[in-house]
């Protein structure tokens, strides 16, 4: 808890803060350094430093996609925030043990949030945050269902000097070459789910297989289609057909037919949100599904629940978590049940995303005694190891990126199912030290820390 | 993906999405034709005629029941919204009309949104129409047949109606001289919440019969509409026969160009379009003159 | 705006709008706007101000304005990001170039159709910039990611160096831009191209037969906003640091016509006053508020009542306040409801004097063999006629004797199914009617089709600026009062039509007589050399009746009339020469005696008469 001490500290400095800011609103300070009392250092205004963490309260701003097609994983993603933040003021054991650090709130400070419908736009995202970093002076700012409300947020941080953390973001680009200095990504992504899931796909379907891919038609669609192919290549699968679909296509028909005349035996669908809900649907309209085996490298949340167990029996698919984990890990097992407990579904990979990576940065901060910025990034970039819900993980100081297991899942028959929300069999928890690329290989150049 | 199997499976895939979109766009042009009301509420219309249809079925588990209440819960909303707002508007430029269609698109998705979430909803085919047909080469989603024949059945009767009935008469007459109807003494009020009412019903009916094949969501309809714009560009504004034929080439364009490029199938709709606005600026089957 | 004003008074906007711009930055912290929100506020704003101009000022209502946003933005971005420009103004103005240009090639396209055609042309030209954006263009414009790392501007100037930075110093950068913009907007739109939008606004139909190149003015108007939606697109840019892909989505387009309907469309300021209430609720709803997802549906129910009950928007619903407020003070009521009688024509108005017309001395107008068929219906047939100097002409004929198409074909409004027109000797067959009107030949309708929303003397003006500055004329910057000759020639006109008291007025408060006149005085301003009047004494009472023919009498001296009238009476007191026209086909023509004495004429137009 806060001290009276530091409250009073606080108030003179809002003064001063105050009256030398006046003129022009939230301009920074001039080479003002400024006496940190909790950390018992110096460290100049930088971003929203000093001002953010001056109260008894820090603020977080979050922005996730609540209209159009990303708004359903995006609601998800919003409860793990909700709940993360709960119990980091509440010091719930949960929180403790993922980040050891913490007693409750951050660094004796609560956290408060404010939430924005980001529409899944870059453009509507980085306005939603630049608000809650001028306007609430937020400490950190995080949210994103589309890596490229991720890439758009990754360059505000770094040049707003506030820190971002991405939530679902599948390009390898977000920690590639749009990385940044003040993003850190918890999820798994295009090059490690198509690392992953090849060598099960090929170890489950066999050799010599004849693939046909459904892509959609952006940067991330292509940069999965090209990493599954070469990891395929080791087990001699080839490429029928990629058929190339437009973003928001209602009607993927003239696309499947000639996937159900390539004469494929595995179909691999890349599309992604409402894209992937509709197309799957309509393979299984086509008789697809009936005979060639769906991969999805990188599974949408609620997929199951949203085209049934019927549709999703048999598919093989990649993801960052799925909640029957809970058997295998015990941090997995409290927080679903108590976002179960709070909510009344069993959480999603979003939320799960979510969860760890508020638990995470409070780590940091606890870790670097303080809220400045460099110096949290640098705790971050120590690279502890890390507890979490899919066991012991660590983020890589090169590139941001969390080294973390890929999950391998795959559909239930319905008769299986043991409860509503038993869609999938965990075939595999592939370690993630294996399936990362080398750091420079995807281009990450990270920026100054000032 | 070039073979004659495929060719064959596309063409008809063609057909299949051609009469859908026939269908709906014909109830945008007859909205417009009569009224000279350009609605963009369409492909929201077109929406919740699904949503409407997705409900009655939660309630009765008939596919036949759902159907029915999409249409007929369409033609009370397309009434009670012409009665509400449009007919104030018959006097006021186009642009307001285009203004106030728009914003009536963005309440309706987000009124669907706030009772439904935007979570998809799903309605199964009926039993009877599950399941694939193999007629030779072609594998074709049953369903999807039966969505063909109802359309091709819809049609007709819409046909029907405005060729061999008297409101059909007045409607065409409209079309073709607004000023002519009120010569001929017709409670011209009457006609038009009448077509206002049937073209929602044709955009609604279109959606109910289309939701067994997509997953339900409120922006569903966005995509739609700027395809019947296309369509009821190339057709001919106005125009029934052009709506139906636009319907088709639209739905051929689709699905052949899918074969040589899938990526670029949307584009070649709007070079389609582009090219009958170069060749033929007032479309396929539009009168000349009327703008 | 087409009023004269003050030097003074002309700059007092600007002068407001540079206080309004410098003070936010000191207002608006104490209200709690962030200068983020600021910033997107006067970005929309000029995207808004472009859009304005075409919709508000020229009534075309494009649903595409996001593929020059983006357009504009991506081309600024990527020069500026690759380094093939490193002056960030120099970046910003190539995209706003770049920008313009494609907006006239996709102008060429959307504006061969108008109305609704043209706004569902404009929104799958946006699908189609979206898809170039995101696919096959992805490795230029980064596809879904955009393209990050715009530069701030920096201005070295010797003596001062400024570098933008976020916040308010981006501020400060564009407000600037912002003010430049709608410094140069309301130029353009006080200058005579800006008249002539306004009219194309009101009535595109009249504004091209009074002489104006509608379709050109229209492609100006599109240019012009497309170059505002490149620059806002390329400042966007430069906000943010980061090109987004969303510029080029419908949304955006579809947000920035509900923000200037909102704010109120035609009024240069609406679309930056919705675009403060766009983002003030849209961040209210959400915040403090706590609506979350439903903030969109409040958002599209405020814009649906708006559109409904107040569709000039907040700034045009404040405009008419005041304007309400005016009128109560019975300044103008003094000057109503005066109809004196014409006098005596004051000054003949200044004639038309072409070159090559002078050597010319055959019939000023001539028909050959005049034939249309509508289908199988044949409504003129063979019909010749022939004009000369200084008559003054009437055409008779009963209902459906073909009055109105031989009229149409004359004015080229319909061209003939065969046969000839000549002009002073030119063959002017199948020529625009606006091409016409600028050769001297133009006519007044039998129903007023004047500019409803204009003012008597802006309505003149229309018509007078097609004489003075020819068919197209892109002098922008020019301002109207400073058109040569202009003011003298709608004066002229004013007083010789009797409304030289009502010059104020708009056209809506006028009485039936005063709109018949102002009909016939936007012919007589563009300076004809041969007028046609469609039927001048149409539905008028007994002594709008004898006003008119005064006039008719006062206007004819040295010009050439031709008129169609049912009024026989009238026409048999006017007319030098009568031609009577009867099923499509010319039956008699004559001298006023020889028409009444005319057996033919009896018979048919009595019998003609009698089937009505």
């Amino acid at each position: 808890m806060n001290d009276v001490k530091t409250g009073r500290g606080v108030a003179t400095r809002r003064a001063v803060l105050g009256s030398a800011a006046g003129l022009i609103g939230s301009a920074v300070l001039p080479g003002g350094w400024i006496r940190d009392a909790a950390a018992a250092e110096t460290y100049p205004a930088l971003g929203t430093f000093p001002e953010g963490s001056s109260g008894d309260s820090v603020f977080i701003g979050i922005a996730v996609p609540r209209t159009g097609t990303y708004a359903v994983p995006g609601e998800d993603e919003l409860k793990g925030y909700q709940l993360a933040i709960e119990h980091l003021n509440a010091g719930d054991d949960l929180i403790r043990k993922i980040s050891p650090s913490t007693t409750k709130g951050v660094l004796g400070k609560t956290v408060k949030f404010g939430v924005a419908d980001n529409e899944a736009k870059p453009n509507t995202a980085v306005q939603a945050q630049s608000r809650f970093i001028s306007q609430n002076k937020a400490v950190m700012i995080t949210g994103s269902v589309s890596s490229a409300v991720a890439v758009a947020l990754n360059k505000l941080a770094d040049r707003e000097k506030v820190i971002y953390l991405p939530c679902i973001s599948g390009s390898n680009d977000t920690t590639g070459k749009d990385c940044a200095r003040y993003s850190f990504r918890e999820c798994f992504y295009a090059y490690t789910a198509a690392n992953a899931i090849s060598p099960v796909l090929i170890k489950n379907i066999g050799r010599d297989k004849k693939v046909a891919y459904l892509t959609p038609d952006y940067t991330y669609g292509h940069t999965v289609h090209q990493s599954m192919e070469e990891f395929l290549k080791p087990g001699g699968w080839t490429t029928v057909t990629n058929q190339v679909c437009p973003l928001g296509a209602s009607d993927y028909s003239a696309f499947l037919l000639n996937i159900a005349n390539s004469g494929a035996d595995v179909f691999v669908n890349i599309n992604f949100g409402n894209d992937a809900v509709q197309s799957i649907k309509q393979a299984q309209q086509f008789g697809i599904l009936s005979r060639q085996i769906l991969a999805v490298p990188y599974i949408t949340p609620f997929l199951a629940r949203e085209v049934g167990p019927d549709v999703m029996q048999g598919v093989y698919a990649a993801t960052d978590f799925w909640w029957t984990l809970q058997d295998k890990f015990p941090l997995a097992k409290m927080f679903v049940e108590a976002f179960d407990k709070k909510y009344g579904y069993k959480p999603e990979w979003g939320a799960n995303a979510a969860y760890l990576q508020v638990a995470f940065w409070a780590e940091a901060v606890e870790r670097a005694k303080t809220f400045y910025p460099p110096e949290v990034i640098k705790a971050y970039e120590a690279a502890p190891t890390l507890q979490s819900t899919v066991g012991e993980v660590a983020f890589r100081a090169s590139d941001h990126q969390l080294v973390r297991p890929v999950v391998i899942i795959r559909g239930k028959k319905k008769a299986d199912m043991k409860g509503t929300d038993d869609y999938y069999d965990v075939l595999e928890v592939v370690p993630g030290k294996d399936l990362m690329p080398k750091p420079d290989v995807l281009g990450c150049k990270l920026g100054s820390y000032t | 993906m070039l073979s004659w199997p495929n060719f064959l499976s596309q063409c008809f895939n063609g057909l299949a999405l051609g009469a859908l979109l026939a269908l709906i766009s014909s109830g945008l042009t007859i909205i417009y034709g009569t009224l000279g009301v350009l609605n963009l509420a369409h492909g929201a219309m077109f929406m919740l005629g699904g949503y409407i249809g997705y409900e009655a079925y939660a309630a009765t588990q008939s596919y036949a029941v759902a159907v029915l209440a999409g249409a007929l819960a369409m033609v009370v909303v397309g009434v009670v919204v012409e009665r509400v707002i449009i007919r104030f508007f018959y006097a006021r430029p186009p642009e307001d009309q285009i203004l106030v269609t728009f914003g009536l698109g963005i309440v309706i998705v987000e009124l669907v949104r706030l009772a439904f979430g935007s979570q998809s909803v799903q309605i199964p085919p009926p039993a009877w129409a599950s399941g694939v047909t193999i007629i030779g080469f072609l594998i074709y989603p049953t369903y999807r047949i039966v969505v063909l024949g109802i359309a091709a059945v819809a049609l007709v009767a819409l046909y029907l109606v405005l060729y061999r009935t008297r409101l059909g008469m007045v409607v065409r007459a409209g079309i073709e001289d607004s000023g002519m109807v009120d010569l001929l003494g017709i409670n011209v009020d009457r006609v038009f919440m009448l077509v206002f009412g049937i073209g929602a019903m044709a955009a609604g009916f279109a959606g109910i019969v289309n939701a067994p094949v997509v997953a339900l969501t409120p922006d569903v309809g966005d995509t739609i509409l700027v395809e019947t714009f296309v369509v009821v560009v190339i057709g001919g504004v106005g125009s029934f026969p052009g709506a139906v034929l636009g319907g088709f080439i639209a739905g051929e364009i689709l699905s052949l160009t899918s074969m040589i490029d899938p990526s670029y199938s949307q584009v070649m709709l709007f070079a389609v379009m582009t090219l009958v606005l170069i060749l033929r600026p007032q479309g396929l089957f539009g009168l000349e003159g009327r703008e | 705006m087409i009023a004269p004003t003050t030097a003074a008074r002309r700059w007092l906007p600007d002068l407001l709008t540079a206080a309004g711009l410098a003070l936010a930055p000191f207002v608006l912290p104490a209200l709690g706007v962030p200068p983020d929100t600021a910033n997107r506020v006067v970005v929309w704003g000029l995207f808004g101000i472009g859009f304005d101009l075409l919709f508000g000022y020229t009534g075309l209502l494009s649903f595409g304005q996001s593929a020059f946003f983006g357009t504009g933005g991506f081309t600024a971005a990527y020069l500026l990001i690759n380094g093939y420009l490193s002056n960030v103004l120099l970046g910003l103005v190539v995209g706003t170039i770049v920008a313009a240009i494609v907006g006239g090639l996709v102008g060429l396209i959307a504006l061969r159709r108008t109305g609704i055609y043209f706004a569902m042309i404009t929104v799958a030209i946006g699908q189609v910039f979206f898809f170039l954006e995101n696919s096959p263009l992805a490795a230029l414009t980064g596809g879904e990611n955009g393209l990050p790392g715009v530069p701030s501007p920096d201005f070295n100037l010797g003596f001062v160096h400024w570098r933008v930075q976020t916040g308010w110093s981006m501020y400060g950068f564009l407000a600037i831009c912002f003010f430049a913009g709608m410094v140069l907007a309301r130029r353009i739109v006080a200058s005579p191209v800006g008249a002539v939008l306004i009219a194309i606004r009101d009535n595109p139909a009249r504004t091209q037969a009074l002489g104006h190149s509608v379709w050109s003015y229209k492609l100006t108007a599109f240019v012009i906003a497309a170059a505002y939606a490149g620059l806002a697109g390329g400042l966007l840019g430069v906000l943010q640091g980061f090109m987004p892909p969303d510029a080029f989505t419908f949304d955006t387009s579809g947000q920035l016509v509900m923000q200037t309907v909102i704010g109120g469309a035609g009024t240069l300021f609406g679309p930056l006053a919705g675009a403060a209430v766009w983002l003030f609720l849209q961040d209210a709803l959400q915040g403090a508020l706590g609506l979350g997802a439903a903030w969109k549906l409040v958002l599209g129910i405020i814009f649906v009542l708006l559109v409904c009950f107040l569709r000039r928007g907040l700034i045009g619903g404040l405009r008419d306040l005041a304007d309400l407020q005016r009128r109560r003070f019975p300044v103008t009521a003094a000057t109503r409801g005066s109809s004196a009688p014409p006098s005596a024509a004051p000054a003949t108005p200044a004639l038309r004097r072409r070159a090559g017309a002078a050597a010319y001395s055959g019939p000023v107008l001539e028909a050959r063999n005049l034939t249309k068929r509508y289908g199988g219906l044949v409504a003129n047939r063979d019909i010749s006629f022939s004009v000369a100097e200084g008559e003054l002409r009437g055409v008779i004929g009963p209902n459906g004797a073909g009055k109105s198409t031989f009229f149409k074909m004359l004015t080229c409004e319909v061209a003939p199914t065969s046969g000839r027109i000549l002009f002073h000797g030119h063959d002017i067959t199948g020529k625009n009617i606006a091409t016409v009107c600028q050769l001297g030949l133009t006519k007044s309708y039998q129903v007023n089709q004047l500019f409803g929303r204009l003012t008597v003397r802006q309505n003149i003006t229309v018509a007078a600026l097609a004489e003075r500055r020819g068919a197209f004329r892109l002098d922008l910057l020019r301002r109207l009062d400073s058109v040569a000759g202009l003011a003298a020639q709608v004066d002229e006109t004013l007083s010789l039509v009797n409304l030289g008291s009502r010059a104020e007025v708009p056209v809506s408060d006028l009485a039936y007589g005063e709109k018949r006149r102002l009909e016939i005085g936007l012919a007589l301003a563009s300076s004809p050399s041969l007028l046609l009047l469609d039927e001048p004494l149409a539905g008028m009472s007994p002594r709008e009746r004898a006003e008119t023919i005064q006039l008719l009498k006062a206007i004819r001296r040295g010009r050439t009339l031709v008129v169609v009238e049912h009024d026989m009476d009238a026409m048999f007191e006017l007319a030098e020469r009568i031609t009577v026209l009867n099923e499509g086909t010319l039956l008699a023509e004559g001298t006023p005696a020889e028409i009444q004495r005319n057996a033919f004429v009896q018979d048919a137009y009595l019998g003609g008469m009698a089937a009505e």
